[in-house]
């Protein structure tokens, strides 16, 4: 198996992959305990979740965190059971091409809320 | 005679079906497989978040959705996913600040994780039929 990176990227995606794994250890509960200081969770409190620009900006910033940590963590996969390198290169490409895709739809799910 | 120590029955390719697994290997597994679900439903969950967020007629077609049937259990299972990855990944992050590494507190931590997982699932589960 030829090497297709150099020898140091294994270190930055170790620490980016703990980066990503705290902001959503961080954010996921805080938006729980956000979502739940709404007495009831109709359509019109769970749109009003969204409006405060804080909110959206924490909201993508967790997106981004999984999109990130999700990429990696396949990543990790494809390299144990994808053993050909071409598809596994095609694999990563494709889920890059896709959740750059995601990041962008979520800009527009979020500011789309006004 | 170290020789026929080697050639004796000793399972050098893992197959999942014949080894016997520890339950830090459980759990392992497990948060590996459920990373790969949530992976692969990013633009499914995205989706359910836009829906929820376009319209009123939206927010109960994806509430619908999870109520009952498939979709209740689709749910469950990514309730599961997420709270398993969630918390196994809570013990990696401790193994890196060298928390928990013996193997009794290890082999605690793996029991935790798994029951403490499937627990907030059935929880989530009973309250939501």
């Amino acid at each position: 198996m030829p090497h297709v990176a150099g020898a140091h990227r294994g270190l930055d995606i170790w620490l980016i992959q703990r980066a990503s794994a705290l902001v959503l250890a961080i954010g996921l509960p805080a938006f729980l305990l956000y979502a739940a200081s709404q007495p009831v969770l109709d359509y019109a409190a769970w749109r009003s979740l969204f409006v405060p620009l804080p909110a959206k900006v924490g909201g993508l910033l967790c997106i981004l965190a999984v999109l990130v940590h999700a990429w990696i963590g396949l990543r990790e996969i494809f390299i144990d059971y994808v053993h050909h390198l071409g598809l596994r290169v095609l694999l990563y490409f494709a889920f890059g091409v896709l959740y750059l895709g995601c990041l962008i739809w979520a800009v527009d799910i979020l500011w789309g809320v006004q | 005679m170290m020789q026929r120590v080697f050639m004796t029955k000793h399972p050098y390719y893992l197959n999942l079906l014949q080894i016997r697994l520890p339950i830090g290997g459980w759990v392992s597994i497990l948060h590996r497989a459920s990373g790969a679900l949530l992976s692969v439903l990013v633009p499914v969950l995205l989706y359910g978040l836009m829906l929820s967020l376009a319209s009123p007629e939206g927010f109960a077609r994806v509430r619908g959705f999870l109520a009952g049937g498939p979709g209740w259990l689709i749910g469950l299972l990514v309730s599961w996913a997420l709270l398993h990855h969630f918390l196994a990944g809570l013990r990696h992050l401790g193994f890196d600040f060298g928390w928990g590494e013996d193997r009794r507190r290890a082999r605690q931590t793996a029991w935790l994780v798994l029951s403490l997982a499937l627990a907030l699932t059935a929880l989530i589960a009973l309250g939501s039929l």
